[in-house]
């Protein structure tokens, strides 16, 4: 035809039936069936009723809502894949302003040529996060887009929760002489998928720390002098921490040595030249609290799964010279700053 | 045995009648000085100072030109190191001032930790053809000149911009009489070549020699020693790395860079061409030198220059004349997301361990008493 080129589409060549399809997206026959057999029975019945809108109690008086979306590469390493990561991301972005989750939506966009057997993978784990931490998935939408246009799979999701009150934590709150906690070792989720997703010819038992911080938090919600927790995911403790001095405008003290790193994580870290601190964690929470609390919050978390290696790690400091920033008290009894991440970590020669 | 806490003591009560200036000349043992805070624990008139042990800040910006033409041009795939990928260059090959550059424009370029990985990339890909880019030292080079001598698929080519450490620190001292007190030389290089490899340095510069490891109780040891030669005016050889390094080195090792390598004048980047500092392939291997397979760049038609000269100050940094924080361009127009020199680039370049570890600050602040001594219990 006069103007119009015929083009070789990817979606035309042959498929095996283990491989997402183009059409599989299109809302039609392909789409519900891949809805069928891959999502239907997975997650509570209010997704399964397949409405447009899902409508559910709620216990409030607050609505606390978050929205994150999941593209990490690869979609499955050592310790979880895609789908558990989205549903803890969103739980623990809820459990950190003090809400308890309750519902998530998800949206699902997946590259042509995806393979099915992956899919289900992906969606099994995302339901037995969803059933370990009590949320209900109750929305869906799934897109397929191109070979091409996408990295496999990636997951929306926006998460809602009960909440007491306003967010109850926050750094406004934070006054110098109050402690800095970590719930457990620093880097273990960015060290894991930067070796899964590169072959350095490294192996080991390295495994990612994805998990729900809820308990954790829900542990020490009602303890008066908390004033601050978060969960550091991109960019680890230091953007986290340098967010905070940033914000609040204090000195954030650390001892280095107090500071949990797994040996397989600081092994890859030495080898590779990255720093551990601005690694992502994906099952951590930093606290920052009074000094009078600081022992019964790690006495709480010790006793939970996930918390058992909690350390207290550094104080907000008056020192009104360094205000901002983020120092480090070596293991030597030097002093540095914290680096910042700057871009994304590339092996060195030596 | 000296106990860390002895080793501080100590260091910190040897008298000295004048300043120390102990010139380090690789980027390992300035990340772990600097990440250990040692200048903050020393007395003031010990000064450790960075020199020119980074291969990433030092290759040629032409070596790394050749890469980004070949990346774009020649649809092959650069296997490079991957803190060469940021390096700048003074000049744009079809608008890409780095590897990393062309990457993005969709060059195919793989960081990797090691030559194993660009030989596995030949073998997984045979119809794609593969460069390596073979960026190091000494000791980078051994395990490179292992992997080259065995049989290798036909698909990988090499772009070689290896260097001895020796003659550029020959250089340094050569050329800057009276700047230095003492050396701590690289316990890695050393592992390969031996202690002996530095004896130069006693018996031409008269100056004490460490050679230490990369933890801060090594470079503890090194440190002290050389304060010991220093007050004691006795000028040893003195080895902080005894685990690893032996005196005439590993044989085997300097046997396979022998076999695989010349040793040839070469250019390093804010230096200029040092005598017999270079490694070129040995002539039984020259079928694997990739600019014996591809044509060099057209200068006239893609070339264009940035007009973001490498600022003067980088070759004083790599010299040891100029701490990094004392450069202009450092920490406002050069920072790590946006290098305007090399030294900026790699986690062994002095302005990026320097830039990131707020190095010279934390001195400063310590010098006007202003630290708080914080105490934790765990």
């Amino acid at each position: 035809m006069k103007g119009i080129e015929r083009n070789n589409r990817a979606s035309s060549e042959p498929l095996d039936t283990d491989t997402i399809r183009l059409a599989q997206g299109n809302g039609g026959i392909l789409t519900k069936k891949l809805i069928n057999d891959v999502f239907k029975n997975t997650a509570n019945k209010e997704l399964d009723l397949l409405h447009d809108a899902a409508s559910v109690t709620f216990a409030g008086p607050f609505l606390s809502m978050t929205t994150d979306s999941f593209v990490v590469s690869p979609y499955t390493f050592p310790g979880g894949n895609v789908g558990a990561l989205s549903i803890y991301g969103t739980v623990n972005d809820l459990a950190v302003v003090g809400a308890t989750p309750r519902y998530i939506s998800t949206a699902f966009i997946i590259e042509e040529g995806f393979s099915m057997t992956a899919l289900k993978e992906v969606v099994h784990k995302m339901h037995q996060a969803a059933v370990e931490t009590n949320v209900a998935i109750i929305t869906g939408d799934t897109k397929v887009v191109p070979k091409g246009f996408g990295g496999g799979v990636y997951i929306n999701t926006t998460g809602v929760g009960d909440s007491q009150d306003t967010p109850i934590w926050d750094t406004s709150l934070i006054r110098p002489g109050d402690h800095v906690l970590v719930s457990g070792s620093v880097g273990d989720h960015g060290a894991c998928v930067l070796l899964a997703r590169e072959d350095y010819g490294l192996h080991g038992q390295l495994k990612s720390d994805c998990a729900s911080v809820f308990p954790l938090v829900n542990a020490i919600r009602d303890l008066n002098g908390v004033r601050f927790v978060r969960d550091p995911t991109r960019g680890g403790l230091s953007v986290l921490l340098h967010d905070v001095a940033t914000e609040t405008g204090f000195n954030i003290e650390l001892i280095e040595n107090n500071i949990p790193v797994r040996p397989e994580v600081a092994s890859v870290c030495d080898i590779l030249g990255f720093d551990p601190f601005v690694l992502a964690c994906e099952g951590r929470v930093i606290a920052i609290v009074s000094p009078d609390i600081s022992s019964e919050v790690l006495t709480h978390w010790r006793g939970i799964k996930n918390g058992e290696n909690a350390q207290h790690i550094g104080v907000i400091s008056k020192n009104t010279d360094l205000k901002g920033r983020v120092s480090i008290i070596t293991p030597m009894g030097g002093r540095r700053f914290m680096s910042e991440l700057e871009d994304e970590p590339l092996p060195r020669i030596c | 045995m000296y106990s860390v806490e002895s080793l501080l003591d100590l260091i910190k009560k040897t008298p000295l009648t004048k300043p120390l200036r102990i010139l380090n000349v690789c980027g390992g043992h300035e990340r772990a000085i600097t990440r250990a805070g040692f200048r903050t624990l020393f007395q003031h008139n010990i000064h450790l100072i960075p020199g020119p042990g980074c291969p990433v800040c030092i290759c040629p910006e032409e070596d790394i030109a050749f890469a980004i033409h070949l990346a774009l041009n020649e649809n092959v795939v650069i296997a490079s190191f991957g803190d060469m990928l940021r390096v700048p260059i003074d000049c744009a090959i079809d608008g890409c001032d780095s590897l990393i550059a062309a990457k993005n424009s969709g060059a195919d370029v793989r960081p990797i930790s090691s030559v194993q990985e660009a030989v596995s990339i030949a073998i997984g890909e045979p119809e794609k053809a593969v460069v390596f880019f073979a960026v190091g030292f000494e000791t980078t080079m051994a395990p490179v000149a292992a992997a080259l001598l065995a049989d290798l698929p036909n698909n990988l080519k090499v772009l070689l911009s290896g260097r001895l450490t020796w003659p550029a620190v020959a250089h340094v001292l050569r050329s800057q009489k009276d700047t230095f007190d003492a050396l701590i030389a690289p316990g890695h290089v050393a592992t390969i070549m031996g202690c002996e490899e530095w004896q130069f340095v006693i018996d031409h510069h008269d100056l004490p020699v460490s050679i230490s490891g990369f933890h801060p109780e090594s470079l503890l040891l090194s440190i002290h020693a050389l304060i010991k030669n220093c007050s004691s005016r006795v000028i040893t050889l003195n080895n902080s790395y005894p685990e690893v390094v032996k005196h005439h080195g590993n044989s085997a090792a300097k046997t396979l860079l022998k076999t695989a390598f010349t040793q040839v004048d070469a250019h390093w980047r804010g230096i200029g061409v040092i005598p017999r500092s270079g490694f070129s392939l040995a002539a039984k291997l020259s079928h694997l030198d990739v600019t014996n397979h591809y044509e060099p760049i057209d200068s006239s038609s893609r070339i264009i220059q940035t007009g973001l000269k490498t600022p003067p100050s980088c070759e004083q940094v790599i010299l040891g004349q100029m701490a990094p924080d004392g450069c202009p361009f450092f920490g406002k127009e050069c920072i790590p997301a946006s290098p305007k020199g090399a030294c900026m680039v790699s986690d062994e370049g002095a302005c990026r361990i320097w830039y990131s570890t707020g190095e010279r600050s934390v001195i400063e602040v310590i010098e006007k008493g202003n630290t708080q001594k914080v105490e934790i219990k765990s």
